[in-house]
């Protein structure tokens, strides 16, 4: 009912309109054509002056996203700028005869692949003042446990294994401050200055496959202590002084004089001795050419864990003196470590009897140890379009010199003499192969013969 | 209606399942006792291993040790064929309790170091020649800085029965006199050792004054200041173990690393005691020391408790199996030297006798076997 009343009232509403339209005359009807041609024009202008200023604000846009591009690619490069990363490493096959115990005088030939090392460096430039290095080295294809799922055991078994035998070390870690080349200030996990091979460890910054075997005989390959360090250039003089952690005397083998007193196997390096380095070198071996001499010293008893079984300080203190010479083809370098162990017998008698030690035959210390090596190189390269470098090296240590009571065994005096050559493919990679010599200066002890190869990268972004 | 009533269907299905898993959880259900288990009161047995077996070998190893020390003293004073017989004998008298003491070679006799400064193997000749030859300075502070290699009972035995490769007898006039000289010095150190690891087990185990002796700690497991055994399962455990090993390094090293593969693979140069040609007698108190372990008394003495009653309690024929595989072990070792009394070191390299090696060395092999396979094993049996 209410729907038909409705219909009615529209239709009503619709009639009165039309009749309105109808009873309008023709010059009103003109006059409200123009005006609405008149307000048609006007929106039209309107349309336009809004549609540039879109143009307008669109190309303003544009610009803008293009300053913020270009903004954040800038930033983009000055953190790039700020960031370092550099690597090296090597991988070596060695071929070398051995000794199964001390009676056996018939070697047998061992050979061996080695992931020798992988290292990762990263650095940061704070500000130009400041900078941070970050160094780890992967050894030996590092090493790591993981979960095995074993189906055959008993009903399934989940076991936990060490897949490999090597090391991840944090080789380095420094924060560095240095406002002028005079001067600067290093702190942290640092290098020591002492011997060659903490400054020159990349393959292709020695000749031999391996690093310099006379020196790994006497210290830490590539030493490292926590501790701080000033160093800087002045005139063509390269200093440093530091101011490390110490060595702890209880794991100072015969084989190795104090390099395994390098406190490697602990959480926490005992810092109750400190010791101190200083260098000083005339050109840069890094570089090139130069002349050095260094120091160490420094006392290890306090560090000992059970220090109460060394009466003395057992005080180490080590002198090296080196020089190079690399200019044109020619390539000469070389080094002579000299260094002395107060208390050498204290220390060989309480590592015999402190419990878990266990240095069994390497226990007795030289109280006097040295060590040299030459390595002399042609790189042909500069000849011919060949770029191989010849090379002839050798290596001499002995870290049972001396003793301090009865007659040190000539075992451990080693000389290893041999000849080889570098190719460089490119220039961030070496392929070495070297042949030698290894003399023991014991009589009954045959002289053996080794070979090795070596395949070693370097690179910085 | 119908909605609520399928609810309350699940709900009760649920709430039932909820409450069937967590009486799956309910702990205070006891474990069922093994069925196999059995019951043996551990004191006695560990007491008497310790006291009779272990500390009075090491104390007669002291005992040897002055008495060595002795003999070489006189032979440096009076140097006579009678004096260097005397020390030979009082080698081989040292090596008996050394011997048999290495079927339990724990405690002290490891964590002190004192195995490899006693007994290092091989001797380093090409360094004792250097040493011999400088020809002084052989007072016993001096060796004991000197390397293991160059000492203990294998230097001993080179410089009182000679090179071992024809024969076992020295001339009294082949003994040097700085040969001599070293040898007392070797029989001070000797001395000194074998009283420090006799001190270990009977008066103070790392040495400090006010510690308790190593002894006591084996003797005593799970009271309050033992920090080294927990329990007795952790000291017989100790003491199967140790018999193992002792079964192991003899079968798999001592005798099977110089015998090789074959007549061309044989190596005298890694014989132990090569120089006295003692070899097939040390082997053998190798395993009687496992012997003395496991019946709890050495040979001839009075029965005491030992393994073989905890083995007896779990499984009487067992136990007896066992006692016949050691004794049996022994036997085919000592067999080795056949009918001409033919030492090791010419054993390895004569076809016959290498057929009794190899005898000897499968019963070994056996015994090991049941040591780790039936032995260890009534650990977890046992209803302590």
């Amino acid at each position: 009912m209410k729907t038909k009343l409705s219909l009615l009232a529209l239709c009503i509403a619709g009639f009165s309109c039309t009749s309105a339209f109808a009873a309008t005359d023709p010059v009103l009807l003109e006059q409200a054509i123009a005006k609405q041609e008149a307000e048609l024009n006007k929106l039209k202008k309107d349309l336009a002056a809004l549609a540039a200023q879109q143009k307008e604000q669109k190309e303003t846009q544009d610009k803008q996203a293009e300053i913020v591009a270009t903004t954040k690619q800038q930033n983009l490069e000055s953190m790039f700028s700020k960031f370092s990363f550099k690597s090296y490493g090597s991988m070596n096959f060695t071929s070398d005869e051995y000794f199964e115990n001390v009676q056996d005088t018939n070697p047998e030939r061992r050979n061996r692949f080695d992931l020798e090392r992988i290292v990762t460096e990263f650095g940061y430039q704070f500000t130009d003042e400041w900078d941070m290095e970050i160094e780890i080295e992967y050894e030996h294809g590092g090493t790591g446990a993981s979960l095995e799922y074993d189906g055959f055991d008993e009903f399934g078994e989940f076991e936990s294994e060490i897949e490999a035998g090597g090391e991840v070390i944090v080789e380095k870690a420094q924060l560095r401050y240095r406002p002028s080349d005079a001067i600067g200030v290093k702190f942290g996990s640092i290098h020591l200055p002492v011997g060659l091979s903490s400054m020159l460890h990349k393959p292709n910054q020695y000749l031999t496959v391996q690093r310099h075997r006379s020196e790994a005989a006497m210290v830490p390959a590539v030493w490292n202590e926590m501790g701080v360090g000033v160093f800087g250039e002045l005139a063509n003089f390269h200093y440093q002084a530091q101011v490390i952690s110490g060595l702890n005397s209880e794991y100072f083998r015969t084989y190795d004089w104090v390099a395994s007193g390098h406190q490697t196997r602990f959480e926490h390096v005992n810092a109750d001795d400190l010791a101190y380095a200083l260098r000083l070198d005339y050109g840069s071996f890094k570089q090139g050419t130069a002349v050095g001499v260094s120091y160490y010293y420094g006392n290890t008893t306090g560090n000992r864990n059970k220090s109460n079984k060394v009466e003395g300080d057992g005080t180490v203190s080590i002198a090296t003196v080196a020089a190079a010479f690399v200019e044109g083809p020619w390539i000469l370098r070389g080094q002579y470590m000299y260094g002395t162990l107060s208390d050498a017998d204290a220390i060989t008698q309480a590592n015999k009897t402190t419990p878990g030690l266990k240095p069994g035959n390497f226990a007795q210390l030289g109280s006097k140890s040295e060590a040299f090596f030459v390595e002399a190189g042609v790189d042909l390269g500069q000849f011919t379009p060949v770029p191989i470098t010849i090379f002839a090296n050798i290596d001499y240590s002995n870290p049972l010199a001396e003793v301090e009571t009865g007659t040190a065994t000539k075992r451990y005096e080693n000389t290893w003499t041999s000849v080889g050559v570098n190719y460089f493919p490119i220039p961030e990679i070496v392929i070495k192969a070297e042949v030698g010599l290894h003399q023991v200066a014991v009589s009954s002890i045959p002289d053996t013969n080794f070979f090795a190869l070596g395949v070693g990268y370097q690179f910085s972004l | 209606m119908n909605n609520f009533k399928y609810s309350a269907v699940a709900f009760a299905l649920i709430a039932t399942l909820a409450a069937c898993g967590s009486s799956g959880d309910d702990s205070s259900t006891p474990d069922p006792e093994p069925e196999t288990g059995f019951e043996f009161a551990a004191t006695e047995m560990i007491t008497n291993l310790t006291d009779d077996v272990i500390v009075s070998g090491y104390a007669a190893l002291a005992t040897k040790g002055e008495e060595m020390l002795l003999a070489a003293q006189t032979l440096v004073n009076d140097p006579t064929q009678a004096n260097l017989l005397a020390a030979q004998v009082a080698w081989k008298a040292a090596r008996l309790p050394w011997e048999q003491g290495e079927s339990h070679i724990f405690g002290p006799v490891d964590s002190l170091g004192i195995d490899p400064h006693l007994d290092s193997w091989p001797l380093n000749t090409t360094d004792l020649t250097t040493v011999l030859a400088s020809g002084s300075g052989f007072d016993a502070d001096t060796i004991k800085g000197w390397n293991d290699d160059v000492q203990g009972f294998h230097t001993m035995e080179y410089l009182l029965f000679g090179d071992g490769v024809a024969d076992n007898e020295k001339a009294i006039a082949d003994l040097t006199s700085a040969e001599a000289d070293y040898l007392m010095g070797l029989a001070e150190v000797f001395r000194d050792y074998t009283k420090t690891l006799d001190d270990a087990w009977q008066i103070s185990h790392d040495g400090q004054t006010g510690s308790n002796a190593y002894g006591e700690f084996v003797k005593n497991p799970g009271t309050e200041w033992n920090t080294i055994y927990a329990s007795q399962v952790g000291v017989i455990e100790e003491l199967i173990n140790g018999m193992i090993a002792i079964v192991d390094e003899v079968g798999n090293g001592k005798i099977a690393d110089p015998f090789g593969t074959s007549i061309d693979t044989a190596d005298t140069s890694k014989v132990e005691s090569q120089y006295s040609w003692n070899s097939l007698t040390d082997f053998s108190d190798n395993i009687v020391g496992v012997r003395n372990v496991y019946q709890g008394e050495f040979t001839g003495a009075a029965d005491k408790q030992g393994l073989v009653d905890f083995v007896n309690a779990a499984d009487s024929v067992l136990a007896s199996r066992i006692g016949s595989e050691i004794d049996d072990a022994i036997i085919k070792i000592q067999a080795i030297s056949g009918s001409n009394d033919m030492p090791f070191r010419q054993a390895i390299l004569d076809a016959d006798a290498r057929v009794r090696v190899q005898t000897a060395i499968d019963a070994l092999s056996k015994l090991q076997a049941s040591l780790e396979t039936d032995i260890l094993p009534l650990l977890n049996e046992w209803k302590v």
